[in-house]
């Protein structure tokens, strides 16, 4: 009991103190893909304890919904963060839900997040509710539909199964090609629910751009600390996702401290590389039309639900 | 292709009597018509097939003390680039004019401009709000007439502007600026949208007038130079000469062939950094950021260079009526050409990749459209209307400095989208590391300045032009007592596209805007004066 709610704090502090890193990591990369050094890899740490130490200013034609908003957010991700295994494949926490509560605990943050971009009744901030409703309405079933197409193969929806049966190849049977679509699946999801370049740009300064920044506009000060923080958290969970269910090998099956450090350093490199990959994207592509976010998302849904088909097919 | 000398011989035939005077004023064809006739006479001009003149420039003069008149002039550019101008006088009181909007689109904010700094109204103008003078400023304020001191502080009034509103269901107005997220000039800019689609915009500027235009007419002839510079900081070169060239002529001045090339180059220099950085910040905003940093570093390698040859990164402090303030030792040619030679190779290379890159050029492509006609009808040019097929160049239309020594082609597209603006600044870096060139190879030693030796006659005006790496750039300099100026007029190219603008986004969506806008690129302060 004890040994289950210490390694739940551990793992709520590694996600924690990683998820400015894999944003500062994002950064690096693309700062030296322009020929530039970039800010040094403290300064995401640096930019939200500034935050959490200036004052918040607030609109007064706002309601509640602005102030809880990122509490709500926050500690959504969070929990979701939990449930995904990081460095042990059986999280302590595995009982409290599966994929699908994983997907409406985010679920549940970009909803308020939404609401909260309306709240101000700023032109901005309606603007990105409208726009990441479309991305949020896409990306849900496509995010869902590719892990199914993984969770068949373990018979679970349980993230904990999946990754904790794959790890240790027990019943598995890998068919190569519904797994890769269905990571490819993954991957697109990820780029917009976390609002990177083709889909959102998080870099820009232009209001009429943006989806995920525009909502947050009005924020200051620790809500907006708080925001970015879950932000990064959520960024940090898809990276997960992709490396933990697709490729969980190296993670701890076992509760030994020694296999559980050995699993969070191989976390760490390959959520890293994801990032890496992510950079060189971002400086690989523009972002795409608005309009034309809806086929990127299309496509993601359709190649997941092609993995689940083939699953079938190549099960007879 | 219309000579001079037939436009007017021709426009004699069809008005007769109506023409009062014809006067040649350093070779460009000034008609005097009464006010009555001028826009029949314009429009003759503007729409006859073999003038086809684009309203280049619409100006007021008060010329009191010596007239108790107001003038209005009209510049048409007629094609093949011959200049025309109309001039009709409003005597003692008489506060109206004939508005020639409704036939001349080009005349829209000019004759707006004329009204709010002089009180002159425009008969029959379809939209008499206030342009320069935002709402707050007091009834009868015209800081244009003779009679109103420059150093007066204005009181404050409350008015409010009345925007255009489309109404429907599911119809919503955007507010944009003028205090943005980034760093960027104060603008407003108001859509009307269904849901991303943008179905109307309207550009609303004009919030930091530094009164420019009142504060040149204390200054004498000589001393306009640093004010001119301070137009619109980008194109300080552009501006400073264009002005040191209009007192010039007024004062005919012979400027040495050094000084010339001299000037060529520099302009050059100016261009090169500004369409370099535009290149990069068109990306940009297309979130392709690799390119931005890459012209980033380009650019700032021409603005040093700037710095080294002339002590100021924006070229400023070197032009002055009569040449240059500077020379250049070969050594400093020599350096000149051989950093331009490192970025042409640098610049081929991106250039290659950002046309490679085909999710950029997704983006691009078909992106705020400015149709030929929309572009002919607001008296567009510059880089903007080179990508829109408008074929006018001032560099060859009426060569200045040494532009009649250099050979140098003139890019035109017809697509009228960003890619084509885009397209057009690449072009024209190539052109412009090759007039540098030719500007080395060419330049023989000399002097790079003349003395001053006429005085000017009160009353003598002059007009000048000058390509600079927006567009037509253009000053009209009137003398008056003293040496000092009486009015000189200022026209950034800006001012004449921002309204186009309006038009190139309609159909495109909201997100798309920044990336329409930026690749206009256009001088806010050039326009608010």
């Amino acid at each position: 009991m004890i040994e289950s709610v210490l390694i739940t704090v551990v793992q709520m502090i590694v996600a924690l103190l990683a998820s400015p890193f894999i944003v500062g990591l994002i950064r690096k990369v693309k700062a030296h893909l322009q020929c530039r050094q970039g800010p040094g890899w403290l300064q995401p740490y640096y930019d939200l304890a500034k935050l959490f130490r200036k004052d918040v200013v607030v609109s007064t034609h706002t309601s509640w919904i602005f102030t809880a908003t990122p509490y709500i957010l926050f500690s959504s991700t969070l929990t979701a963060v939990l449930l995904v295994p990081i460095f042990l494949s059986k999280v302590p926490l595995n009982f409290a839900g599966d994929i699908i509560t994983v997907v409406y605990l985010l679920a549940l943050g970009t909803f308020f997040l939404m609401l909260a971009g309306l709240d101000a009744g700023s032109a901005f901030g309606g603007m990105g509710s409208s726009r990441e409703a479309i991305v949020a309405s896409l990306t849900e079933p496509a995010m869902i539909l590719s892990i199914f197409a993984v969770g068949l193969t373990a018979g679970s929806t349980n993230l904990s199964t999946i990754v904790h049966k794959t790890a240790l190849l027990q019943g598995i049977v890998t068919d190569p090609p519904p797994h890769l679509m269905a990571l490819a699946a993954l991957f697109i999801v990820t780029l917009a629910e976390t609002g990177r370049v083709p889909v959102d740009n998080p870099a820009t300064h232009l209001e009429l751009t943006m989806i995920h920044e525009a909502m947050i506009l009005e924020y200051s000060g620790r809500y907006l600390a708080l925001i970015e923080w879950a932000s990064a958290l959520k960024l940090l969970l898809f990276l997960t996702l992709i490396s933990n269910v697709f490729a969980p090998w190296g993670i701890a099956t076992e509760r030994t401290p020694v296999w559980m450090a050995f699993g969070v350093a191989v976390w760490l490199v390959k959520v890293s590389g994801l990032a890496v990959l992510i950079g060189l994207i971002e400086s690989m592509f523009a972002k795409l039309r608005l309009f034309r976010v809806t086929d990127f998302l299309g496509l993601a849904f359709i190649l997941s639900l092609l993995a689940i088909i083939f699953f079938y097919i190549l099960r007879g | 292709m219309v000579g001079m000398k037939d436009a007017v011989s021709g426009i004699q035939e069809t008005f007769g009597d109506k023409i009062q005077r014809v006067e040649l004023v350093r070779d460009i064809p000034v008609l005097s018509i009464a006010k009555t006739d001028l826009p029949a006479v314009a429009l003759h001009i503007h729409s006859a097939p073999s003038l086809q003149g684009t309203l280049s420039l619409q100006w007021a003069a008060d010329l009191r003390p010596r007239l108790a008149a107001y003038r209005i002039y009209y510049l048409f550019t007629l094609d093949g680039g011959a200049w025309l101008i109309l001039q009709t006088d409003l005597q003692g009181d008489d506060r109206l004019f004939p508005s020639i909007t409704p036939r001349i689109q080009a005349a829209k904010w000019y004759e707006r401009e004329i009204r709010d700094l002089f009180g002159l109204v425009a008969a029959g103008h379809p939209d008499l709000r206030r342009l320069v003078r935002h709402e707050h400023w007091p009834k009868g304020t015209h800081p244009l007439k003779k009679d109103f001191p420059w150093n007066y502080i204005m009181g404050r009034q409350d008015g409010e502007y009345r925007f255009r509103h489309i109404e429907g269901e599911g119809v919503f107005e955007v507010p944009v600026g003028p205090i943005h997220a980034g760093i960027i000039e104060p603008g407003h800019f108001r859509f009307s949208v269904a849901g991303e689609p943008i179905m109307m915009l309207e550009v609303r500027h004009f919030w930091k007038h530094r009164g420019i235009e009142k504060l040149f007419e204390n200054f004498g002839l000589m001393e306009g130079v640093p004010l001119a510079e301070k137009v619109s900081g980008d194109t300080a070169f552009g501006h400073s000469l264009c002005y040191g060239q209009a007192v010039e002529s007024l004062l005919g001045m012979e400027i040495p062939l050094r000084a010339r090339y001299l000037r060529s180059l520099f302009l050059e220099l100016e261009r090169l950094h500004n369409h370099i950085g535009d290149v990069g910040a068109i990306c940009n905003d297309a979130a392709y950021s690799v390119a931005l940093a890459h012209c980033g570093r380009m650019k700032e390698r021409i603005m040093q260079l700037n710095d080294a040859l002339t002590g100021s990164r924006f070229l400023r402090g070197l032009n002055r009526v009569g040449g240059l303030s500077m020379d250049l030792s070969e050594d400093q040619l020599n350096t000149v050409v051989l950093q331009i030679n490192a970025v042409e190779q640098d610049f081929a290379e991106l250039s290659r990749i950002i046309f490679n890159n085909a999710s950029l050029t997704d983006r691009l492509e078909t992106t705020g459209i400015l149709k030929e006609r929309t572009a002919r009808d607001h008296g567009v040019m510059g880089v903007v209307g080179r990508a829109s097929d408008i074929d006018r160049d001032i560099r060859r239309d009426r060569p200045f400095a040494a532009y009649d020594r250099l050979r140098f082609k003139v890019p035109l597209y017809r697509y009228g989208d960003v890619r084509a603006r885009m397209r057009v600044r690449i072009d024209e870096v190539g052109e412009s590391i090759d007039l540098i060139r030719q500007v080395r190879a060419a330049m023989t030693p000399g002097p790079v300045t003349v003395p001053v030796v006429a005085a000017a006659t009160p009353g003598d005006w002059a007009l000048s032009a000058v390509e600079g790496w927006r567009g037509e750039i253009l000053y009209f300099v009137m003398a008056g007592d003293d040496g000092k100026i009486h009015r000189c007029k200022v026209r950034d190219p800006s001012f004449v596209i921002w309204p186009a603008i309006q038009f190139a986004v309609l159909g495109n969506i909201i997100p798309d805007f920044p990336l329409i806008n930026k690749s206009f690129n256009l001088s806010y302060a050039g326009t608010d004066l």
